[in-house]
């Protein structure tokens, strides 16, 4: 690959010298992502148990924010939070806009994933609960829930993949995360093949370790049941 | 899972390598005969900075970069429209020509020692400053007003570099696009959004909102830039230029889009 005016060589040292700096980025990946995840879960959970009670409303309510959120992209999401609501008198630091987009579009996965839980959970559930004394409340909390949880568990984890994946979209609101550090640094050494690339191994890595700790919150989760 | 973690790793690491290596485009003929062969130039120019690279309201791309993309092409093959037109910003201009998608940047290059490094850059054909683009109440003049403010700035741009040196007590906000970083300062995000003055210039005739600064900055020249080594492509395109600005069409060029910012703009 040397001959010919475009000839591109690959360069170690270019990953060398990136490598602090992007890990640093990976760092606020790893930051925007756990909390985006946590809030994902519980505003999911919290969602889909309001999507079971009684009444039109809180089903409507709940599958509208479901179809807005799910069916718009994450970075017109963004871009509204950020650069739209300040002309509102609403504004978020940059840090809020990112997470709270991440937050309500990965929301509306997980509580679409937790809703089909719910519904996986058999009718006799609800009844022997019911017949055992619980209240509804108390039947979600201690019968539905927990089964529902399990059953809702792997498509819960492809989520959450999915989330630490999407959080590079707030690089485009001056978030210095792993995608917009990868892009400072291409930008100028015009290292694109070796900073992309190790970037990219870094996302594969920072999933990996979701993935392993996905892995053994399920096996956990089966045993305690 | 049969596979353990660390042979997924190992497998992903080997997928990389072998996508790395397939991926260095070889080429050693000149761009422009390429170009010639294929009876069509690919021109990479911006969307987002007026009066170079823009979009009308119909969609057409319109500009001093533009046009310069018509000129070569109707040099080449005797017709303006043979060039097709791809969208780069600050950022990605360079890798775009680096990947071969591209065949020339037609897009506001500041030519930098960096720059020269990774692509041949021909002749200056334009000089720019930079100046700071402030609310229209702000009392931001100029860069030293801006020790501890918020200085929005585009990646891949020069004034990224420019604002650390001179201003290093400024907080620098990096946006993809012009357009962002604009936003940037008319949401109150940004102080002041520091660019080439001729941008900044053009900006401000259509957002009475903001004002410009007055004091420029750091005037250094465009160049058009084709892929590293290729010096026959280069050759070809500083004799056009130079073509140009002797038969005036460079002349006309400069009236049609700068006439009216000329008096604050810096001459060569």
């Amino acid at each position: 690959m040397t001959s010919g005016p475009t000839a591109y060589s690959f360069e170690w040292a270019a990953i060398w010298r990136g490598l602090p700096y992007l890990i640093q980025g990976a760092g606020l990946t790893v930051f925007i992502s756990v909390i985006a995840m946590v809030l994902a879960v519980l505003l999911g959970l919290v969602l889909a148990a309001l999507s079971q009670a009684p009444g039109r409303w809180p089903r409507g309510v709940v599958r509208g924010y479901v179809e807005i959120f799910r069916n718009t992209p994450l970075l017109i999401q963004i871009f509204i939070v950020y650069f739209g609501l300040p002309q509102l008198g609403f504004r978020l630091s940059p840090f809020l806009s990112g997470l709270s987009a991440l937050v309500l579009y990965a929301a509306a996965y997980n509580t679409e994933t937790f809703r089909a839980g719910l519904e996986a959970v058999p009718r006799g559930q609800h009844d022997a609960a019911a017949s055992a004394g619980l209240t509804p409340l108390q039947a979600m909390r201690f019968v539905i829930a927990p089964q529902a949880v399990r059953i809702a568990f792997p498509a819960l984890g492809n989520n959450l993949v999915s989330l630490v994946k999407n959080s590079s979209l707030v690089s485009t609101i001056g978030m210095v995360e792993l995608m917009f550090v990868a892009n400072d640094i291409s930008f100028n050494n015009f290292r694109t093949f070796e900073i992309y690339g190790a970037a990219a191994v870094l996302y594969v890595i920072l999933v990996l370790g979701l993935t392993r700790l996905l892995g053994l919150a399920e096996v956990r989760l089966v045993r305690a049941s | 899972m049969t596979m353990g973690r660390r042979s997924i790793l190992w497998i992903s690491l080997v997928a990389l390598a072998a996508w790395l290596v397939g991926a260095g485009p070889a080429q050693a003929q000149s761009t422009l005969e390429v170009v010639k062969k294929r009876g069509k130039l690919v021109a990479g120019v911006k969307t987002d900075f007026p009066p170079f690279g823009s979009v009308d309201a119909a969609g057409k791309n319109m500009g001093f970069d533009v046009d310069m993309a018509h000129l070569f092409a109707k040099a080449l093959f005797n017709d303006e429209n043979q060039v097709e037109l791809v969208a780069v910003t600050s950022g990605n201009r360079i890798p775009f020509l680096q990947s071969g998608k591209i065949d020339i940047i037609l897009a506001t290059v500041t030519i930098t020692d960096e720059r020269r490094q990774v692509v041949e850059f021909s002749d200056p054909y334009f000089l720019s400053g930079s100046l700071l683009l402030v609310p229209k109440n702000s009392t931001v003049n100029g860069l030293e007003d801006l020790a501890g403010k918020t200085v929005a700035v585009v990646q891949g741009a020069i004034q990224d570099k420019d604002v650390e040196q001179l201003q290093p007590k400024a907080n620098r906000v990096k946006f993809g696009k012009v357009s962002e970083a604009m936003l940037a300062v008319k949401g109150g995000r940004a102080d002041a959004y520091a660019h080439d003055d001729i941008l900044v210039l053009t900006l401000v005739k259509e957002n009475p909102d903001l004002r410009a600064t007055s004091k420029v900055f750091m005037p250094r020249p465009y160049g058009i830039a084709v892929r590293k080594g290729d010096t026959e492509f280069i050759k070809w395109v500083n004799g056009e230029l130079a073509k140009m600005k002797k038969d005036g069409t460079y002349d006309r060029l400069w009236k049609k889009y700068f006439a009216d910012v000329e008096g604050q703009l810096v001459r060569p």
